[in-house]
């Protein structure tokens, strides 16, 4: 280095001013991390920071067979910034309406409408907050078009939680409020936003979220329940089971440059978010299309104040098919009137009828169980009245009179349904254990069933029975009332061997991979009856649907059909003499059911069904103008049967054939 | 480079200052060249984790569309609009029979393939007689 130069001085001059300069920085380093640390992180907080919120997707609800009964698919809130619409597009808007399925003349007005007037509805400040939490929606937005759309998105979404969608912007001089977005349509397809993004509308957006769809719409509506449009369960296994259908939201902090997007370098803390688990449901799809097209039948036929079918596998407590009717679209729920709203009513389990003779079961099985008759124990049934404990009871009167000339064994009381004769087993039994019996038959009490605001049902309490509670009770009148499904649960035991077991309509329920995450099997609640008094009723039931029986129209040749009708009257309003109203049995109104199961001896490894129909109310459109449950609702259950045979490959019972099936192909023999 | 007179210290101070500036210099540059790279691998991943989610809501779609055309009210329109004369399995489709299955089928082929064979069944039958000898 030559001495010129790298004088002491001058070098010293350079190393001081380098120094310098790097002091300088250094110290303004120091202010800037260190004095002005919290001011500067404030500030930038505010403006880069952002929680990107990473919605769950909610679980799939499946049937039987994985057919999905309820699923979530993406659809696009479409929204527009009017003051960005271009004149040069107005052309397209044709199109835009066609695609959107909105009227043009609604369509132009909502894109025309540019400003509110000042009374409009002032975004709260919490709306404001959710605005800037609400970023994450941009990057699920249309490339190309991501800062405006990642603010249509935040404005889609705060809007949605206004009570108006339009999204307003602060008043100008003359107190008038541009609109900033305004929803065009919250259910556009993935398909139709791409045919709408083809057509190049400056100032359209959308932003990508996820909805409830049923692709079945009325399929099992009363137990699949929907989620409505704030995206909250309402009803049915959407509601019982949400908090395994829901999943849980992640999150994640980030920070965003000028053009709100999302600089990813910058994450620092990310919490995936867990997708809702799968629900299985013991419902088969295809049951329940059966079920549901014979409820329209019923309908069609008999036009019911409403009807009821459930389908169940008695050994399990499984529920293959429920189906009511009326019923409702769940893709549709929004357009029902107030008068329609009660459809969505599962019926099912919320309403309560008087079970009729079905109930003739509790009586027959208590006395069987207690040993104090067999099935060929013989009672007159022509007495008008009996003495029981010291007193003389009046006998209720045959459905059919002069029809019993003879005294009838346990098997013709049942087979015939003879009102006497079950009272007459009932005294036998006791009002004590009668009562407790039809407890144990689960009368009075929720069954458990998950879905549908379940009711008890009615069992009068042993203290209020009058005279006449014994010999009205045991033909399932006046002290009981009940639900279908606890008709269906009561049938159960008798189809189960003597158990009572739980109605259950979930399966299983897994993760989104498939893994098992819970798995429900068979919940006995109880013994009710022995193994072989069940043995006996079920023979004593098959003579209910055979020819000489109360119910031949429940006859499928080839099976061992058990089963029992029910018939009753309804209480209906009447007006006495002197005004004033009372509750009265009806002669022209009924509630009418069959509740059975088939083949009624099937071995363990065979298939067994159990069906229950009730309909309310036929009479107006019944032949004759008067019902049974014969006529009305044992036809159904036969051309129920008749399509569950080959579907689920019921054989005939081991009492009747014990040989496999083959199903020919095209029908051929 | 005179490393023993006064201006050593001063030489020596320019050096490693023009060293510092060089090595601090260059480090930044690489730090900013690293966060470059990281930004680029993390718009990269936000890309794909983006499209991931893209692929998952299309096959949301495609599965809600499938579900959708498996509705049993829609399978009827079609075989109505088709004419496919497809009709729902009844009880008498079912026939019982009372060996064991696969015999039966077994059986039942075979009696075609004879069938089919010698239309006229004219086959004599066959008697086979064993006689034993001592």
């Amino acid at each position: 280095m030559s001495r010129g130069f790298a004088s002491n001085y001058r070098i010293s001059l350079l190393a001081s001013l380098i120094l310098l300069a790097f002091g300088g920085l250094g110290v303004r380093l120091v202010w800037l991390h260190v004095l002005d640390r919290k001011e500067l992180l404030g500030h930038i907080q505010q403006v880069r920071h952002e929680v990107i919120d990473e919605p769950a997707v909610r679980g799939n609800i499946v049937d039987l067979h994985d057919n999905i009964l309820a699923t979530s698919r993406s659809m696009i809130v479409l929204g527009a910034d009017p003051s960005a619409l271009r004149p040069a597009d107005e052309g397209k808007w044709p199109q835009l309406a066609a695609l959107a399925g909105i009227p043009l003349p609604t369509l132009a007005s909502l894109l025309t409408t540019k400003f509110r007037a000042p009374a409009g509805p002032t975004p709260a400040p919490g709306a404001r907050a959710s605005l800037v939490f609400s970023l994450p929606a941009a990057p699920n937005a249309t490339p190309g078009a991501a800062a405006p759309a990642a603010a249509a998105a935040d404005a889609a979404l705060a809007a949605a939680d206004a009570d108006d969608d339009t999204v307003l912007a602060d008043p100008d001089a003359t107190g008038r409020r541009p609109i900033k977005w305004v929803k065009l349509s919250d259910e556009i397809t993935e398909s139709t936003y791409q045919k709408i993004t083809q057509l190049g509308i400056a100032g359209i957006y959308g932003t990508r979220t996820y909805r409830r769809a049923y692709p079945h719409h009325e399929l099992a509506a009363h137990v699949v329940g929907y989620v409505n449009q704030q995206q909250e369960p309402v009803c049915g296994i959407e509601s019982y089971v949400n908090f395994y259908l829901r999943g849980e939201n992640g999150w994640v902090e980030s920070e965003k440059d000028g053009h709100r997007q999302e600089l990813a370098q910058f994450r620092t803390r990310e919490v995936p978010q867990a997708d809702g688990y799968n629900v299985k449901l013991s419902i088969d799809a295809a049951v329940q299309t059966m079920v549901e097209s014979e409820l329209d039948a019923i309908a069609k036929k008999y036009q019911p104040l409403k009807a009821t079918i459930i389908v169940s596998d008695p050994r399990t407590g499984f529920i293959l098919a429920l189906g009511n009717y009326p019923t409702f679209d769940l893709t549709a729920y929004n357009k029902l009137t107030k008068e329609q709203q009660s459809w969505m009513r599962n019926v099912a389990v919320d309403s309560q009828y008087e079970p009729g003779s079905v109930f003739k079961i509790v009586a027959a099985s208590a006395a069987l169980d207690l040993g104090l008759v067999n099935v060929d124990t013989r009672f007159d049934c022509t007495l008008e009245k009996i003495e029981y404990k010291g007193k003389i009871r009046n006998l209720p009167k045959e459905d059919i009179s002069d029809h019993f000339v003879h005294p009838l064994t346990v098997a013709e009381i049942i087979a015939h349904s003879s009102n006497k004769g079950a009272a007459q087993l009932a005294m036998l039994v006791g009002d004590e254990r009668f009562y407790d019996y039809a407890r144990n038959f689960g009368f009075g009490q929720r069954t458990g069933f998950p879905v549908g605001s379940e009711i008890a049902g009615t069992l009068v309490p042993l203290a209020k029975w009058d005279g006449l509670t014994i010999t009205r009770l045991p033909m399932g009148q006046g002290a009981v009332s009940a639900t279908a499904i606890q008709m269906q649960q009561a049938m159960g035991v008798i189809a189960s061997g003597g158990l009572l077991l739980r109605p259950q309509l979930i399966t299983q329920i897994s993760d989104r991979e498939g893994r098992v995450v819970y798995a429900y099997g068979p919940a006995v609640v109880r013994r009710v009856i022995s193994e072989q008094t069940a043995r006996t009723m079920s023979t004593l039931l098959e003579g209910v649907a055979s020819v000489n029986g109360g119910a031949p129209q429940a006859e499928i040749p080839g099976y061992d059909v058990a089963g029992k009708t029910g018939t009753a009257n309804k209480v209906m309003p009447k007006t006495l003499p002197s005004g004033k109203v009372i509750g009265a049995y009806s002669q022209q109104h009924h509630v009418t059911s069959f509740v059975g199961f088939f083949p009624a001896h099937a071995r363990a490894n065979e298939r067994q069904v159990e069906i229950a129909v009730v309909v309310d109310d036929p009479d107006a459109h019944a032949a004759r103008g008067t019902v049974y449950g014969a006529w009305v609702a044992a036809p159904s259950f036969k051309n129920l049967a008749l399509k569950l045979i080959p579907y689920l490959d019921i054989r005939p019972g081991s009492a009747v054939v014990a040989s496999p099936s083959l199903a020919l192909e095209g029908g051929r023999r | 480079m005179n490393s023993s007179s006064r201006s050593a210290f001063a030489n020596h101070l320019l050096i490693y200052t023009l060293v510092a500036i060089g090595f601090s210099g260059s480090i930044g540059v690489g730090t900013v060249w690293l966060q470059h790279q990281i930004s680029l691998v993390a718009k990269a991943n936000k890309a794909i984790e983006a499209k991931l989610k893209d692929c998952e809501r299309q096959s949301e779609q495609a599965t809600t569309e499938i579900a959708e055309e498996q509705d049993v009210s829609v399978l009827l329109a079609r075989n109505a609009t088709w004419r496919l004369g497809l009709i729902p399995p009844g009880k008498e489709a079912v026939q019982q029979v009372t060996e064991d299955p696969i015999a039966h089928m077994v059986l039942k082929h075979n009696r075609e393939v004879f069938a089919e064979a010698n239309p006229a069944n004219s086959l004599a039958p066959i008697s086979l007689r064993l006689a034993l000898q001592r």
